[in-house]
């Protein structure tokens, strides 16, 4: 017998013609002798199966058999002997219906089901057919292709036979072969999407084992995101199922987090007894920011409870960011001409006026509060008293006018942010003013000081509650927010019975109920909580005509929508009451409402929906395609494709949108790229920076605040100098210009705004709250920003991570090692063991992370706890590691 | 008796004694020992509550050795200064002018810019502008021509609104007076006013002022707008037929930089447009014979006018056309090369002591030769006016210029 391979060269450069036999004719002359003689062979074989001697009739099955398994050609052309076959595949199909039952039966129904493989019709599913009549073999003996031919055959099969309700048990076999092949042959991807074709995931956990769980899991989640739901779901589970199984942990809650399944974020503790483990756990929800107590079940010993509990709670997160600063040689307070920089412009915007402005002052209260957030310290707020002035340490505090002062109070809260001991301690002597602008400063100040950390006295409770009730608005307003960001996501009642009766209250002013909708609903951020959305929709329900032009009562439905945050279907029946208003009021509360439950979603569906919303032409004054915009910003955010896509979309609008899209937009692409300064985003902002509606200008500008944030990137710090040149003459312009400029050197560059982490795989609903919230205030920059309610935009605060890799040894000591940081690459689906990331340096920890940035250990001397390396990780010495000599 | 451990900012008190027989007035004391906290600055913070002075410990419900916060500071508190900061927004609009340092600009009424342009460079003379408050509204002398009258006084109460306003002005007045002194300006086409040339606007309307502005009687000193403007020029002219030579002397409001092949830079403009050539009737020969005239500053203004002559006639289509060519210019213009021997003589004094003056600011030995501080000063400012001619109104007015 010839070796099938040695004629390849010969004849596999031929096209395949239409029709074989006028092909075969020609073929003739062509053939090698060895193909020739294969030929003849084969041939001869067919003739001889028709025999009616069974014996021959076996021999010549098997030898074919025999050829065509041995037969490995390339996966580009057909093999030889399946070719020499296929002029009689007609001839065999007729005999084999004429044969009687019986072994041989099925061994030729084997031969057709590999032969049907390149032969059967379009949607005949003939290998199927006879791989059910056949002899139920090793399937992976006929070679790959073969296998995934019939996976094909199989998921149509399975359509066809729901729809007519037929039983899939025989069907169900051949899937379990065939799953049992590809995870052997490191073909995940095409287990989980036949599985995924069946509707049997499950079946997925059985075949898994150590060599493949990582690549099948990370199939899982990357599809899942292109999944409708509830199939993104069921991935997910089956991979929380997956990891769980294989002590992947920190994997598992990753998932859990993602799922916001708090049942298997219990089982996770629950499942794992290594204490060092659960320290790494916690972590992982320190960052993601939301409250969880852990119980005598998850960890039995008190102490270990208590140590594990204050990680979660982020007592220790001032720490470690200031131990980062130290690093980096950042702790030097700076001042916002520092930021301005204004030495590097040329001539008349920098000439100094002589009479202080209050708005410019403002922007100087706000730069200075974001530039040295977390720091402690810094030039005009917790500066010693100039001694020549004589004055108090309040010096800058007055230098901001009437409603300035809250803003200027607060500030100090977010110098100070984590810090609550020492916070407190600097906010105190503020509460004993007699300016009801600056108690209520101080006030929202105990609030961000708080924001993301939680301690066992709840001072900011106690303090803000006595607030509550007072009379002055301005100082309800500073404690209704203060509680809303220092508990946001924390769903306490108390906070609960004590905010609701201010919204039914008939005397309290509107914009007192509108900070308590969103401090409300930032409190009970997707909780779906029933009584909280009563009240809130009560409190619509009775707000007038005309009280619903009002600016600030957009974030009654926004504080609803919050509720939601991420919960897809659960809004529905909220959803419906908004049917009883009028028109004007509905269409917006259900934008809202449906741009919240999407948000960080990706779901596709709700992103087209919302661009028809924005595509119609309105002309009765509606105002929901602002909301809308942002809507598709909200949904869009969740993954990379998604992503680009509406930054295409959001450009489209930009041509053909009316003005009131057309503000939206800018702050729509500060939300997508938040913190992750693209440069295509980056050249369309800075080009609607001089548009010519001042609106859509503002909103450039702040948005190109916003995708720089906490990147000190040159490029937009050059934009905005300019921008602070041109606009040198236009008050209200300037004072968004120097906003921007203070969220790019957030933190001094040591922040993000950044709502995903973890690899973008979680979103933190508080951040996400945060941010979606100071956007809406944005839609109306005049009346809200510009106005007296400027100090929203420190709802970022929500928002603010340090952007740090902080390894930490066994008792949770900072731990230098050298770590590789590059740009992330995606692997999913990839064979073997692919470089995650590229371009990589190495640096040692503390470390800070880019957008898109991955970071891996340098060094095998430890064993990372978590095999995402951003915020804290916790290394354990590699027990198998020896020096290198 | 309870004992609990009391957190006041980063520190701790352990086993505190709380006497539960005793308001928690009584407590706070304690801690006023301990912290020197003043009782009624203490906050103490139970189950998300503040502790009451007056408040029943058995309904507080204090366990044994629980941890309390508790937020105070024996800091001063913060007063509002008694003079609180004056803000800009407050100011009436007069005062924010001067805070704001900028003055206010000009509404275009259709292809106005021209005029606009020449305005604001004037008004950023403040010699002009003392020179225009002088001028009397209602005497007119009477050699001067109603229209030019009018002009001025136009000038004069344009430059005083842009003084006093931060939003834009409207200088319609100020137009319908230039159009009625200059009809050309009023040309109409297709209905709109057409674009005109802001250096034809610039000289016409120096002109004028230095007519109106002549200061009646006294013979020195008697034209301010040549004293700021003028240019001294010594001209010699030469006839390379027949070798005549004669010198004459002229005055001009602007020194011309021609625009040519080889002119990239305003200094190789300004030479270029110092020399000319003009054909006039030579006596010598008895016929017309083209001369070579030379000239050279003898006499620097104050601020020193450069028209870049952009405008080019086009022989072949009977068209104006526009060099677009890019010259450069410095932030700082010498011409000491342009002037003439006496002039340089004059300069030389000045332009010493102000290098001098730059050495030291560079850090180098000043020069040895010690003069009185008084002549120094006067010297200096010379000098400095001379060379550096306020070279922002030339700058700003080629810049709108080249922006058209």
């Amino acid at each position: 017998m010839s070796d099938p391979k040695s004629g390849a060269g010969t004849s596999q450069t031929k096209a395949p013609a239409k029709d074989p036999k006028k092909k075969d004719e020609k073929k003739e002359e062509d053939l090698s002798e060895e193909d020739l003689a294969l030929k003849q062979q084969l041939e001869l074989y067919v003739e001889r199966v028709q025999d009616p001697d069974p014996r021959l009739q076996k021999v010549a099955l098997e030898s074919m058999r025999q050829e065509i398994r041995t037969s490995t050609s390339s996966m580009t052309s057909v093999p030889k002997p399946l070719k020499f076959l296929r002029p009689h595949y007609g001839t065999l199909k007729a005999f084999y219906e004429t044969m009687p039952e019986s072994d041989l039966k099925k061994y030729l129904a084997d031969i057709l089901s590999v032969l049907a493989l390149t032969m059967s019709a379009e949607g005949e599913r003939e290998s199927l057919k006879y791989r059910l009549l056949g002899s139920e073999g090793d399937i992976g003996s006929w070679g790959h292709e073969y296998v995934r031919n019939l996976a094909g055959e199989i998921a149509q099969e399975y359509m066809k036979r729901q729809s007519e309700e037929a039983p899939i048990e025989d069907l169900m076999e051949l899937v379990q072969q065939i799953v049992a092949f590809h995870m052997k042959h490191n073909a995940e991807p095409e287990a989980v999407d036949l599985l995924m074709e069946v509707e049997d995931l499950d079946l997925l956990v059985e075949h898994v084992d150590s060599t493949n769980f990582k690549r099948t899991c990370l199939y899982l989640k990357s599809s899942a995101r292109y999944l409708p739901g509830p199939d993104d779901m069921l991935h997910l589970d089956i991979g929380y199922t997956i990891y769980l199984k294989f002590e992947e942990f920190a994997y598992a809650l990753q998932i859990a987090l993602s799922l916001d399944n708090m049942q298997h974020v219990r089982q996770v503790f629950t499942s794992c007894d290594d204490m060092l483990r659960k320290k790494q756990f916690c972590y992982i929800l320190a960052r993601h920011g939301i409250t969880f107590e852990l119980d005598d079940e998850m960890v039995a010993d008190d102490d270990d409870r208590e140590a594990l509990q204050d990680i979660i709670n982020n007592t220790k997160l001032s720490e470690s960011y200031l131990t980062l600063a130290r690093d980096i040689e950042v702790m030097e307070p700076k001042s916002p001409e520092d930021i301005y920089k204004a030495h590097l412009l040329d001539g008349r915007a920098s000439a100094g006026a002589s009479v202080d402005s209050a708005r410019q002052n403002l922007a100087a209260t706000f730069v200075n509060a974001f530039v040295n957030a977390g720091f402690g310290q810094d030039k005009l707020m917790t500066a010693p008293a100039d001694p020549l002035s004589g004055g108090s340490s309040g010096n800058w505090l007055f230098k901001n006018k009437e409603h300035g002062k809250i803003s200027a109070a607060a500030s100090l809260g977010m110098i100070l942010l984590w810090d609550v001991d020492s916070g407190l301690a600097q906010i105190d002597k503020y509460f004993h003013s007699n300016d009801n602008h600056v108690i209520a400063g101080a006030l929202l100040g105990v609030g961000i000081v708080n924001c993301g950390v939680k301690n066992d006295c709840d001072p900011a409770l106690a303090l803000l509650s006595e607030y509550i009730g007072k009379e002055d608005s301005s100082i309800r307003i500073g404690a209704i927010l203060g509680l809303g960001i220092a508990y946001a996501g924390a769903q306490s009642e108390q906070i609960r019975s004590s905010l609701t009766p201010i919204l039914s209250d008939a005397k309290a002013p509107l914009d007192v109920i509108a900070f308590t909708a969103i401090s409300l609903g930032l409190v009970f951020v997707g909780s779906c909580n029933e009584e909280v959305a009563q009240a809130i929709i009560l409190a619509l329900m009775e707000r007038s005509e005309s009280e619903f032009g009002e600016p600030l009562t957009r974030l009654l439905p926004l504080g609803l929508g919050l509720l939601y945050l991420g919960k897809q279907e659960s809004v529905e029946a909220t959803a419906e009451v908004s049917k009883t208003f009028n028109e004007k009021k509905r269409k917006y509360c259900d934008i809202t409402l449906l741009s919240c439950a999407y948000a960080g979603t990706g779901n596709v569906l709700k992103v087209q929906n919302l661009l028809v919303h924005c595509a119609q032409h309105l002309e009765k004054g509606e105002t929901h395609q602002g909301p809308a915009v942002l809507g598709i910003a909200m949904v869009a955010m969740a993954e990379e494709l998604g992503l680009e896509m509406s930054i295409r979309s959001l450009e489209h609008l930009l041509q053909y949108g009316e003005q009131n899209i057309r503000r939206a937009v800018p702050l729509a692409l500060g939300l997508l790229c938040i913190s992750n300064p693209k440069v295509n985003v980056m050249d369309t902002l800075s080009r609607l920076s001089h548009d010519t509606d001042s609106e859509v200008a503002m909103a450039a500008v702040i948005s190109l605040g916003l995708i720089g944030a906490g990147t000190n990137n040159a490029r937009i710090a050059g934009m905005l100098r300019n921008l602070s040149s041109y606009y040198y003459k236009d008050a209200s312009l300037l004072f968004c210009v120097r906003i921007a400029q203070g969220l790019v050197h957030l933190g001094k560059g040591l922040l993000t705004l950044n709502p995903y982490h973890s690899d973008h795989v979680l979103l933190s609903p508080t951040a996400l709250a945060g941010l979606v919230t100071m956007l809406h205030a944005c839609l109306d920059m005049k009346a809200i920003i510009l106005g007296k309610y400027h100090y929203v935009l420190y709802f970022l605060v929500l928002a603010m991570q340090p952007r740090m890799l902080m390894t930490v040894d066994e008792n949770l000591k900072p731990l230098s090692v050298p770590v590789r940081v590059g740009q992330a690459v995606d692997v999913v689906g990839q064979a073997g063991r692919p470089k995650t990331i590229t371009g990589f340096q190495t640096h040692s920890t503390p470390v800070l992370l880019a957008a898109g940035d991955r970071a891996e250990l340098a060094t095998e001397k430890y064993i990372p706890l978590s095999p995402i390396l951003e915020g804290h990780v916790i290394l354990k010495e590699n027990p198998e590691y020896r020096e290198d000599s | 008796m309870l004992t609990v451990s009391v957190k006041w900012q980063k520190e701790v008190f352990k086993a505190v004694e709380i006497d539960t027989s005793q308001p928690p007035y009584v407590f706070k004391c304690q801690l006023y020992d301990l912290t020197g906290v003043p009782p009624e600055r203490q906050k103490i913070m139970v189950k998300g509550g503040l502790l009451k002075d007056d408040a029943d410990w058995s309904t507080v419900g204090v366990k044994q050795g629980q941890k309390l916060m508790m937020m105070g500071t024996a800091d001063e508190i913060v007063k509002a200064p008694e003079k609180g900061p004056v803000f800009m927004e407050d100011l009436p609009e007069e005062e924010q002018v001067v805070s704001l340092g900028h003055s206010a600009g000009l509404f275009n009424l259709g292809n106005t810019c021209y005029m606009n342009s020449t305005v604001q460079c004037l008004h950023s003379v403040p010699e002009l502008k003392s020179a225009l408050t002088k001028y009397s509204h209602s005497v007119r002398s009477n050699d001067l021509d109603q229209t030019s009258h009018m002009l001025t006084v136009a000038t004069r109460d344009l430059f005083n609104e842009l003084d006093k306003s931060v939003k834009p002005v409207a200088p319609m007045q100020f137009w319908m007076v230039l159009r009625k002194k200059y009809p050309q300006f009023g040309q109409l086409h297709n209905g709109v006013f057409m674009q005109q040339d802001a250096e034809e606007c610039w000289t016409q309307l120096l002109y004028t002022l230095s007519q109106s502005l002549r200061s009646p009687g006294s013979s020195e000193n008697l034209d301010a707008v040549k004293d700021l403007f003028g240019i001294e020029l010594a001209s010699s002219i030469h006839c390379q037929e027949s070798g005549e030579e004669s010198s004459e002397t002229e005055s001009v409001y602007s020194l011309k930089c021609h625009i040519s092949q080889e002119v990239n830079h305003l200094h190789e403009g300004l030479k270029h447009g110092l020399k000319s050539e003009l054909e006039k009737a030579s006596p010598a020969l008895g016929r017309s014979a083209t001369y070579l005239k030379e000239s050279r500053i003898n006499g620097l203004p104050r601020y020193l006018t450069i028209q870049f002559v952009r405008f080019f006639w086009k022989r072949e289509s009977n068209q104006k056309a526009k060099i677009l060519r890019k010259v450069d210019y410095p932030l700082e213009l010498d011409v000491y090369d342009l002037c003439s021997d006496e002039l340089h003589k004059q300069l030389e004094g000045p332009r010493q002591l102000l290098r001098d003056e730059e050495g030291k600011k560079l850090g180098l030995k000043a020069n040895e030769k010690s003069r009185s501080s008084k002549d120094d000063d006067f010297k200096m400012t010379d000098a400095e006016g001379f060379i550096k001619c306020n070279w922002r109104i030339i700058w700003d007015y080629i810049s709108r210029r080249d922006s058209r």
